[in-house]
């Protein structure tokens, strides 16, 4: 008979001796390991940094004023910090294997919150993000939009202006407050015109749960201070005459109002449709703003839409999903540059309709929330 | 699991005032759904159905067809990672199912779905988005359910 009891003492005690080994290995990492200086070369030469080494490439960058966007706060979990690692970035984590492609392992495509800087590295930042810095400013304004929606007005106070183009977005930082141990950033467009490059504005949309909206919407003042980073992201105007159709929901409305106020300020005239779709009355916003815009710009055209108005909204515009309505305003889009911003549900519904009209993809621009 | 925590992935974390283990959650919820005689893919396929209609809906109410339900997607920006970690991106906002008689509701995430159909998660009692299998079952018609009783034991 085989005796059961050595065995599973045995196994408990080698398990235990691993479990053991592994902690030591940790604590020893993280207390005793100097790492000494390392040196990051960014893009072939352009920029050569010395870092601590220990800190992950995430971390390291971003001491250094280079912000690569992440939506979980370097865990490990959104893949969003994608970069290419071409020197020094040592053996793939088991943590990034999950969230890297077969041609991204090949590409040495790394996910940097993950990577550990040891020792020196060259590394890919792709260019619009090295032009990306980080600010600091104070709430002057905060206003209501909807019941759920508002635009919040920041100062800059160091540095004192940014320079962006209308359409691009920020990280905002929300600070660490209850049970949420650290601060984290979260994407916004910007909703204010370029030239006035002391302040930007944000319109957001609370998020039921989110962090860094319950935070805006129950914790933050005005006078408070603030930091965010960027400025970010390609959706912008291009820089043809083509006529444009814009499309959006929500808080998609930001880079929109952006940008039409900086085409009347600069007379870029490009014809320009430009449809909001909501549920109710009480969800639509800048209503009378946009409207006076189109009574004074030939070239813009607003065009909001309720999909399910009630009687006492008293909407005698127009109705349906506002994909159906692009549907019916838009009789050939083959020469159109269109434009969407909004939920992924939105964006992918828009495309569809955008497809039958005849739109090739490379003269479709979006930003699906993030 | 660290990111089940409050703060972690987001504001209230995924195990809301459960004092029982992750281990625990997942048994009891196992056991609920078959004692159902159901799987966990039986739930989130018919969360999912109802998720896909109030998405399309672009936060219009959309009646699902051959019953009371509505469903209604109430967007937001962003997305979130799932906690468990395979790099699995969920398009914020929540998706709510009502039933018209009743007048019951059941409140959950793109993200619910997922972590039901994959891992059996329903979340902790207290969680914003915990979802009671029995609760799942019954608004979608789904299953064994405790008026079915089984003759033979009686």
């Amino acid at each position: 008979m085989i005796p059961v009891l050595p065995i599973i003492l045995a196994a408990t005690a080698a398990c235990a001796v691993t479990t053991s080994l592994a902690a030591v290995l940790l604590l020893a990492e993280r207390y005793l390991v100097k790492y000494g200086k390392c040196k990051l070369d960014v893009n072939s030469g352009d920029r050569l940094i010395e870092v601590k080494g220990g800190k992950s490439v995430l971390e390291s960058l971003k001491g250094e004023g280079i912000f690569i966007p992440s939506a979980c706060g370097g865990r490990g979990t959104c893949a969003y910090c994608k970069l290419k690692i071409t020197e020094g970035g040592g053996p793939v984590a088991p943590t990034e294997l999950a969230l890297l492609t077969e041609q991204e392992l090949a590409d040495n495509v790394r996910i940097t919150c993950q990577v550990k800087v040891r020792n020196d590295m060259s590394l890919l930042v792709p260019e619009h993000l090295l032009s990306a810095g980080e600010y600091r400013g104070v709430v002057e304004r905060i206003t209501d939009l909807t019941h759920d929606i508002k635009n919040l007005r920041i100062r800059l106070t160091e540095p004192e202006r940014i320079k962006y183009r209308p359409g691009q977005y920020i990280q905002l930082e929300a600070p660490a407050y209850g049970d949420n141990p650290e601060a984290v950033y979260r994407a916004y467009s910007m909703s204010s015109m370029p030239d006035e490059d002391n302040c930007i504005e944000l319109i957001i949309r609370l998020v039921p749960g989110g962090i860094c909206t319950t935070w805006v919407f129950t914790m933050l003042a005005e006078g408070d201070e603030v930091r965010f980073n960027g400025p970010y992201g390609d959706f912008h105007l291009s820089e043809t005459d083509r006529e444009m159709v814009w499309i959006a929901g929500g808080s998609g409305m930001a880079p929109f109002w952006s940008m039409v106020r900086h085409m009347a300020a600069h007379g870029i005239a490009r014809k320009t449709t430009y449809f909001f779709g909501a549920v109710r009355a009480a969800d639509l916003f800048l209503l009378d703003e946009l409207r006076k815009l189109d009574d004074q710009h030939e070239w813009f055209t607003f065009v909001p839409a309720l999909s399910a108005p009630a009687d006492e909204d008293k909407w005698y515009g127009e109705t349906g999903l506002i994909t159906d309505v692009v549907g019916r305003h838009v009789p050939d889009g083959s020469q159109a540059e269109v434009y969407l911003c909004g939920s992924p549900g939105m964006v992918d519904a828009a495309g569809r309709v955008i497809e039958a009209k005849g739109i090739p993809p490379e003269r479709v621009f979006f930003d699906k929330f993030g | 699991m660290e990111l089940l925590a409050p703060g972690a992935l987001c504001r209230d974390g995924f195990l809301g005032d459960d004092h029982r283990g992750l281990a625990e959650i997942l048994d009891t919820d196992r056991a609920a759904v078959e004692a159902l005689g159901l799987t966990h893919r039986d739930i989130a396929g018919a969360l999912d159905t109802a998720c896909r209609a109030a998405i399309a809906g672009l936060e219009a109410p959309v009646h699902l067809p051959g019953g009371n339900l509505v469903a209604q997607f109430h967007d937001a920006m962003g997305v979130i990672p799932s906690p468990w970690g395979e790099g699995k991106l969920f398009a914020k906002g929540e998706v709510v199912v009502t039933d018209a008689a009743t007048e019951e509701r059941l409140i959950y995430t793109p993200l619910s779905v997922h972590l039901i159909g994959e891992h059996g998660f329903y979340e902790g009692r207290g969680s914003p988005y915990r979802i009671e299998p029995a609760k799942v079952a019954r608004m979608f018609g789904l299953g064994k359910h405790p008026n079915d009783s089984d003759t033979t034991s009686e």
